[in-house]
Order: C-alpha cells, then sequence, then structure tokens
C-alpha cells in the first residue's frame, strides 16, 4: 500500500494532505450514501413482512434496484418555490440539514486505526454537530411560509431539543465509565468479551439513548411533526424533488449515525463479545475477530430496532412525547448518574469502568 | 492541534457540498415550468391568504431557554466525568451539590406545571 | 506555522465579515444566521489557539442552544422591525455612548494585553478536557457552585416571567392515562349461554 502511495505523494508536494483527506472522506461518505439507500430498502421490506405482505420486489431481482429507481425518480422532479417563501433560505435550509448529519462522521472510529480525524474531544464535537441539524428544521419551516410547515418546524425543534438534553445526560453516564471523550478510547474501555461493554452497568441509559434517538430524528412513533392525519408532513411540505431528498437522507444518515454511536459507547464498537475468536486465525487473520464486521452486525441490530419499533408502536400525542422527555427520561438519567458516581465512592467502582 | 481537525474542517465543507451538489443537481436536470397554482402554499381547502409566520405559544419559548440552562449543565457535566477518577471524593461531592441546586429548579419547574401540555 | 497563520486569516476574514453583515442586513432573521457563521469562526480561531474544549462548547451552547432561541424568538415574536427602525434617531445617543465604553473596554483590554499582562500560558500536557476538570471542580469549586445558584435563579426567572396557566384550556394528564389499569375501564361477565329458539 505505502510503496504504491508513496510515488503519488511525493508528485504532490504540499498539496497532498487535503488531497489524501478528500479521498479518505470520499471512501467513508459514498458508502454511507448506498448504505443510506439500502436502509429504506431494507426499512420497506422488513415493515412489508411485518404486515404479511411482500415490500419491494419489482425493480431489479428481488427489488435491490428500488432505491435507484426512487432517486432517479426524484432527480427529475420539478422542484417547487412557493410564492413568498425566502428563496436562499429554502434552499440552504436542506444544506444546514445534512451537513451536520455528515460533518458528525468526521470523528466516527470504525476500528482501531480506522479513523478519519481522531480528536481528543470526539464524543463532544458528535453532540456538538447533532444539536446543529435542528436548524435546517426551524429554517425550512420558517422558509417555506406555509402554515404547516411552520407548525411542523415548531414541533420537531421543541421535540428535537428536549430530546437531546436526555441524550446529552445518557452520554455523560458512558463519560463517567469511559473517562475519556476520545470515542477510540471510549471502546478500548471495553475490551475483554460481551461482559466488559458499558450496555450492561448503564442499561437505563441506553434505552434512554436509544429512544431518544428515534425522538430525535423524527421518526415513528415520534414523528408527530410528521402527522399525516393532522398536519400532513410537517416542516417539510413545501419541499418536492431533489430538495425533499435532501431531508430525508439527512434523516436516514442520521439514523445511522445515532446507531454506530450505540455500538461504539455501548456495545463495544468492533470488538468481538468472545475475545477467544482473536485467536481463531487463518495465516495471521481473524475473520470472525475485532473489526469491522463485528461493528457492521451490532449497527444493522440497533437499525432493526428503529424499523421494529415503526412497525410496531401507534404514534404518541404531542404532550406525551413532552412528557416521556422532560418527565421521564431526565429525571431518570440525573438519577443514574447520581447512581453511578455514588457507586464509583465505593469498593464497588471497578463494576462500573 | 491543527492537523488533528483540519480533516474536520474538510469534512464539514464535504457536508454541506453533498447537499448543495445535489440540490444543484436538481435544479439542472428537473424541469422548470412554475404556474401560480402550483406555487402557493400548501392549504386544506382555501386559498392560502396571509403570511404564514405568526405569533406563538409563550411555551415554546419556554422551552427554547430550558433547553439553554440544561444544555449548560451538560457542559459542565462533561469535563466532570472525564477527571472523576482523579478528582476523587471532593469532586464527587463538588458536583453532587451543584446538580442538588440543579434538581431544585428541577423540581420548581415541575410543580408550577412548565412542563405540562395542554 | 506559515499554513495556520493562513488559516487564521481566513478565518480571522470570514469572522469580520460575518459580524458587520450580522449589524448591517435587513431581514432579522438573516442576522441571527449570520450571527451563527460568526460564533463557528470564533470556535475555529479558538482551536488555532489550542483551546479544544472551549471551542466545541462554544459551538454546543452558543451555536446549538442560544441561537435556537434567538431564532425562535425572531421568527415568531413577530416583531414590526419598521417601527423600530422609525424611534432610531431617539435611540441614537445612549446607543452611542453604549458603543464607545464597549470601544474604550476593548482598547483598554488590548493594550493591556500587548504590554505583556494576560498572554496565553503554554498549553498543559494531554487532553485540555482534563485539565479543565482537574482545576474547575477542586481549585474552582467555588465559582462552580455560584455557577450552579445562577443557573437555578435563571430557570425560576424564566418560569416566573413567561409561564401563564391558561384559563379554560383542556388538559389531559398523561400520567393518569398511563396509570390506567384494564380493571377499571371493562367488566367482563359470566353469563350463562342461552338457546336462541326460531
Amino acid at each position: 500500500m505505502d510503496a504504491l502511495i508513496a510515488p503519488v505523494r511525493d508528485l504532490l508536494g504540499p498539496a497532498w494532505l487535503p488531497v489524501w483527506t478528500l479521498v479518505k472522506i470520499v471512501a467513508l461518505v459514498v458508502p454511507l450514501i448506498i448504505g443510506v439507500a439500502y436502509l429504506t430498502f431494507w426499512e420497506r421490506k422488513v415493515i412489508g413482512w411485518m404486515q404479511v405482505r411482500i415490500g419491494p420486489n419489482r425493480v431489479g431481482p428481488w427489488g435491490l434496484l428500488q432505491p435507484f429507481a426512487d432517486t432517479a425518480k426524484l432527480m427529475f422532479k420539478e422542484i417547487v418555490v412557493p410564492t413568498g417563501a425566502n428563496r436562499y433560505l429554502f434552499f440552504i435550509a436542506p444544506m444546514l440539514a445534512i451537513g451536520p448529519a455528515v460533518a458528525a462522521w468526521a470523528v466516527v472510529p470504525l476500528t482501531d486505526t480506522l479513523v478519519i480525524a481522531d480528536i481528543n474531544a470526539g464524543l463532544l464535537y458528535i453532540i456538538a454537530m447533532t444539536s446543529m441539524g435542528v436548524y435546517g428544521i426551524i429554517l425550512a419551516g420558517w422558509a417555506s411560509n406555509s402554515k404547516y410547515a411552520f407548525l411542523g418546524a415548531l414541533r420537531s425543534a421543541a421535540q428535537i431539543v428536549s430530546y437531546e438534553l436526555a441524550m446529552g445526560f445518557a452520554l455523560v453516564a458512558v463519560l463517567m465509565c469511559a473517562n475519556s471523550l476520545n470515542l477510540r478510547e471510549i471502546v478500548a474501555g471495553q475490551e475483554g468479551g460481551a461482559a466488559h461493554w458499558y450496555v450492561w452497568p448503564l442499561l437505563p441509559m441506553f434505552v434512554v439513548y436509544i429512544v431518544s434517538g428515534i425522538a430525535e430524528t423524527n421518526r415513528h412513533p415520534f414523528d408527530l411533526a410528521e402527522g399525516e392525519s393532522e398536519i400532513v408532513a410537517g416542516f417539510h411540505v413545501e419541499y418536492s424533488g431533489v430538495a425533499f431528498a435532501v431531508f430525508f437522507l439527512a434523516e436516514y444518515m442520521s439514523m445511522i449515525l445515532i446507531a454506530v454511536l450505540a455500538s461504539v459507547l455501548f456495545l463495544g464498537g468492533w470488538l468481538s463479545p468472545f475475545p477467544q475468536l482473536n485467536d481463531l486465525a487463518i495465516g495471521g487473520f481473524a475473520p470472525l475477530g475485532d473489526g469491522l464486521l463485528w461493528l457492521g452486525v451490532k449497527m444493522a441490530f440497533v437499525l432493526l430496532i428503529f424499523l421494529w419499533v415503526r412497525a410496531t408502536f401507534p404514534r404518541y400525542r404531542y404532550d406525551q412525547v413532552m412528557r416521556l422527555g422532560w418527565k421521564v427520561f431526565i429525571p431518570l438519567t440525573l438519577v443514574w448518574i447520581g447512581f453511578i458516581g455514588t457507586m464509583m465512592q465505593t469498593r464497588f467502582a471497578p463494576m462500573f469502568h | 492541534m491543527l492537523e488533528n481537525y483540519f480533516p474536520v474542517l474538510m469534512f464539514i465543507a464535504v457536508g454541506l457540498a453533498v447537499g448543495g451538489s445535489l440540490l444543484a443537481v436538481g435544479r439542472l436536470v428537473a424541469p422548470h415550468r412554475p404556474d401560480p397554482r402550483k406555487n402557493s402554499p400548501y392549504e386544506c381547502g382555501f386559498e392560502a391568504f396571509e403570511d404564514a409566520r405568526m405569533k406563538f405559544d409563550v411555551r415554546y419559548y419556554l422551552v427554547a431557554i430550558l433547553f439553554i440552562l440544561f444544555d449548560l449543565e451538560i457542559a459542565f457535566l462533561f469535563p466532570w466525568a472525564v477527571v472523576l477518577p482523579d478528582i476523587g471524593f471532593f469532586g464527587y461531592a463538588a458536583m453532587m451539590i451543584f446538580l442538588a441546586i440543579l434538581v431544585v429548579g428541577f423540581v420548581y419547574e415541575w410543580k408550577k406545571g412548565a412542563l405540562e401540555w395542554e | 506555522m506559515l499554513f495556520s497563520t493562513a488559516v487564521f486569516y481566513v478565518f480571522a476574514a470570514i469572522l469580520v465579515f460575518a459580524a458587520l453583515c450580522v449589524i448591517t442586513v435587513r431581514n432579522p432573521v438573516h442576522a441571527a444566521l449570520w450571527l451563527v457563521l460568526s460564533f463557528f469562526t470564533a470556535a475555529a480561531i479558538w482551536l488555532l489557539l489550542g483551546a479544544e474544549f472551549l471551542a466545541i462548547t462554544l459551538v454546543l451552547v452558543y451555536v446549538g442552544a442560544v441561537m435556537v432561541l434567538f431564532l425562535f424568538v425572531i421568527m415568531m415574536l413577530d416583531v414590526n422591525f419598521e417601527d423600530l427602525r422609525r424611534d432610531f434617531r431617539s435611540y441614537l445617543p445612549v446607543g452611542a455612548a453604549v458603543g464607545l465604553l464597549v470601544l474604550l473596554e476593548m482598547v483598554l483590554v488590548i493594550v493591556a494585553g500587548t504590554a505583556g499582562a494576560g498572554s496565553a500560558g503554554s498549553l498543559p500536557a494531554g487532553s485540555n478536557t482534563q485539565a479543565l476538570g482537574r482545576l474547575l471542580y477542586v481549585d474552582y469549586v467555588y465559582p462552580f457552585e455560584l455557577a450552579a445558584v445562577l443557573l437555578l435563579v435563571a430557570i425560576v426567572a424564566a418560569i416566573a416571567l413567561t409561564y401563564r396557566r391558561r384559563r379554560g384550556a383542556k388538559v389531559q394528564d398523561p400520567g393518569a392515562q398511563v396509570k390506567v389499569r384494564r380493571e377499571d375501564r371493562v367488566r367482563l361477565l359470566e353469563m350463562p349461554a342461552e338457546k336462541r329458539d326460531g
């Protein structure tokens, strides 16, 4: 690998660093976008099966080309800009929705060595980025000059900020166990098999994190910003064609981000649940040892929970959503932080590290 | 510091570029035939007659203000959680007092009914 | 070093431009968005100084929370900005006085800073979140607790000032709804099967 890269590096000189970084970023973002495409496909299939339907099966073998057909369709649809809309903000809003959702991936470690920016304050950076996603929604609702969009935007903004708090407190609990903001070190702290994952001492926090993640991405059963029967589609009613697709992409990108974070913070990231599997090597390579495979399995599991929940539960009412966030999750997380903090002062501390 | 954060900056730029380029493709490829009917904002059964940006329930501001305050609390908890083993019992007690003071605020908020939606 | 200096000037230029736009653009929502951009570039400059925890917290708290409230208020308060602008002249003397005062203070800070009073020391080794944490909760514990009191006052004040219970609004109590048991609502009756004739 190095022998291949070296001549190019010499050729480019000082321009090498940005070019190489860009290559790495593209190598992460392109599979992500394809992942989003197949997540939508998988979602429709899973929900179809749960409802004893077949799901998409017409385009390509087993319907596998469906997401590309959808993309192509959206691409060739007119982008309608409503009268009275603020034109600049109308187009900036989807960019602000997707920008942070993509940018948060910069610090996500996929394996021990596979990370684009290995910064000290990684987790803090991710929280800062996800907290910016709300701008896309508020601006989309306001710029459209439509009452439905405006109402939907208000609802989802208030909902998102409420659940961000619960999420933040849940992450503080993880930090208390890991004592590092660096995601790679957080995973390293869970080494030694499935029993050492943080999900066990922090089980209530894991549940809070997953449910807040669902609420944060405005997914069913918390999708009352969309509430088809009351306010049609929420903040993006007025968006059509590709502009709508960008919001869609942002939503699914954040879903995958929450899945990867849940795996990294609570489920031991790329670590294999049984460390013995690392010894089962064939020619120096352990196919079932620590690595991308396990991260993928864990992410798929978390994403399946997202889809499963969507097919199972009826939609919440707005006051119920706010009650769950403020009156159940925030007190619960605060109590758990106090509990862990207290336990760490006793001789049981090693159980929580 | 700069070496570590340079990829992050580039990533933010790429993130915005993904959105921007998709929109640009849409503008280029998709048809553009506006007419007054099509462009009118969505309404259910009648003509849209006024500016949709209206005054709103004060409760939404309250949620936003409370969000800021609790967000600050989280910002204080982060470094504390990271250095917890180093600062020992003293640091633990300091944060418990901090949280206790804020729980008073939270209880006030709860009892006052500010967390209720009707 | 040269490269980071260049990066600094790029960010500084964006910051100054964005800050100028905040006070010159007509649309208040645009002004708020320019303010978001200037916070963001300010955070990038703090990063160049090596203050990574503070820089990201600036984005988290100011961009992620404070500006969201600003946008809420600007978008929904429906202030008529033409009215405000008409009184521009009558507010001018007070505004100018405050502006001059701020300018004077900034000059003093800069003069004192360049005279060598407040130069940034060298960075502690390791993650600066840890360095900050070790100081904040032990050496500066008193101001830290004061911050809690300040936040408490803010919570109480925010609720006391903005919250009014609306009269005659219909309230549902989800807590009570969750507690409902089947036994309270449905009664199952045992009945002997009857033979239907005809």
